[in-house]
């Protein structure tokens, strides 16, 4: 071994943890050679003074901010367990509760409807008046809402113009206000939709809305009136059914007419006679 | 600031070792845990078991720190320092680690981020903390005017780089192994060695020149 390879070791030979387990090469040469010698007894002395200086001592403020920011944090650890654990147990009793807690409500709930929604043997005067008050206004909007269906069907029925649908929707509205309500001014919509509207469906629907008004003189001749002038056979057939239901014996001529009428629909003329016989 | 800690990479080692230079009987006390035990309970919520790594280390750390720094005052900050990330880095700390290497890890950032402050802004120390030095001898510089032969080795330490400072007192001083070493540096184990022989060859250049200069 030449001098730097045993150099190389010489930190190892001065630690006392590697000192006695190797470098046997190195020693053997640092036996023998004079500068290696200087240089480790350098080095050896320079350890030895590193290792005999004293270890300055803390001062006791250490020890004491030490353990202030231990106890600290285990307060600050325990009060995050805390936390954790009032938020596990909060959360299972909302498991628990939460649905107990819905049911209770939709019970109270039942039970206060029940109890304001009960008819009440012992009424006092005071609800009394309350409750006719108030049967009255209902009676008052009931009126109002149906004069406005009105007033809507009869805005649509006098737009002939307007598509098919919306002048059906109002025949059918009208006839629904007509039945519930027989008013004159429907009942002339309803006449004039039989016997001028366009549409075969329109007329139809109209003459329907006009059978439970069939007792009514005006509502027969309007029929009656309109029957020379329609065409479609289907519409026809249902004018000489509503006559004969009606039992309207001014209807008579006008059945004769179309009985002998070769142009006229069969089936037309069928439903004609069988009215004559009924007349 | 404190910077967030990565896990730190070091050597596994035996469970029981670096006892230091504790009493016999409490070394070899049956009951006695292992520094790796103790800190594996700190890390499973037993924050009391820290207070036995304090009893057992703090010297030792404060020592090195005060060797590496040359400041009594900072070395205390930063042992207090390191023990409180001890506390707050405790789930980053591995079953298979090796407590007094992480210490000398921690203590080595917090050495870095104490030298970066008092680059970026120097402070006066509050004479108010020299009154609990226990040690309050004069500074080294004035012991070397002394001829005391310790002054010297301290101004002689003083004069190395830090790194060298370092790697020299962690070989030295501490009991670690040149893996330890290595893991705390990081850097190979055949570069930590050949760090501290040469920082211990320029320290007994800088120690024998003070030494010619002192007896001269």
């Amino acid at each position: 071994m030449n001098c730097q390879r045993a150099r190389e070791v010489f930190p190892e030979l001065l630690d006392a943890r590697t000192a006695a387990t190797a470098h046997l090469d190195a020693r053997t040469h640092l036996a023998g050679c004079p500068d290696c010698q200087r240089d480790f007894a350098t080095l050896s002395r320079t350890a030895d003074a590193l290792g005999a200086l004293p270890d300055p001592a803390p001062s006791p403020r250490l020890r004491r901010n030490f353990y202030a920011l231990l106890e600290e944090e285990k307060n600050s650890a325990a009060s995050v367990r805390a936390t954790v654990e009032r938020s596990r147990r909060t959360s299972v009793w909302r498991w628990i509760l939460a649905p107990l807690a819905g049911a209770a409500l939709v019970a109270g709930g039942f039970f206060a409807g029940q109890r304001v929604a009960a008819p009440a043997a012992g009424y006092s005067p005071a609800l009394a008046q309350t409750d006719a008050a108030s049967r009255r206004e209902l009676e008052d909007l009931r009126r109002k809402v149906d004069t406005m269906g009105q007033l809507v069907g009869y805005s649509l029925l006098q737009q002939q113009q307007r598509p098919t649908n919306d002048r059906l929707r109002g025949v059918l509205t009208s006839a629904l206000r007509a039945d519930e309500n027989p008013d004159d001014r429907v009942i002339n919509e309803l006449i004039s939709a039989l016997a001028l509207d366009p549409s075969v469906n329109v007329r139809l629907r109209a003459l329907d809305g006009l059978f439970p008004h069939a007792d009514r003189e005006v509502v027969r001749a309007g029929v009656l009136a309109s029957l020379p002038r329609e065409e479609n056979p289907i519409v026809q057939v249902s004018m000489i059914d509503f006559l004969a239901t009606a039992r309207d014996a001014e209807a008579r001529p006008a059945l004769e007419k179309l009985v002998l009428n070769e142009g006229a629909d069969a089936s037309v003329r069928t439903a004609a006679r069988r009215a004559l016989a009924q007349l | 600031m404190i910077a967030a800690l990565p896990e730190i990479p070091v050597a596994p080692v035996p469970a029981v070792r670096n006892v230091g230079s504790r009493p016999a009987a409490v070394v070899n006390a049956p009951a006695q845990r292992s520094d790796h035990a103790l800190m594996l309970a700190v890390r499973d919520g037993e924050l009391d078991a820290l207070g036995e790594l304090f009893e057992r280390h703090h010297g030792r750390l404060f020592g090195y720190l005060a060797k590496l720094t040359g400041d009594r005052s900072a070395a205390e900050d930063i042992t207090q320092i390191v023990f409180q990330r001890m506390l707050k880095y405790r789930h980053t700390y591995r079953d298979d680690g090796s407590f007094t290497a992480w210490m000398y890890h921690l203590a080595r950032r917090c050495a870095t981020d104490h030298y970066r402050k008092a680059n970026a802004a120097p402070q006066a120390t509050d004479p108010a903390d020299l009154h609990d030095h226990a040690d309050e001898a004069p500074h080294a510089g004035h012991r070397a005017a002394a001829r005391d032969d310790h002054a010297l080795l301290h101004t002689a330490l003083a004069r190395l780089d830090r790194d060298d400072r370092e790697v020299l007192l962690l070989a030295r001083f501490q009991e670690l192994s040149f893996a330890e070493i290595s893991g705390i540096l990081e850097c190979s184990v055949g570069a930590a060695k050949v760090r501290a022989h040469r920082a211990l060859r320029q320290l007994r250049d800088l120690y024998f020149r003070l030494q010619q200069e002192a007896a001269d």
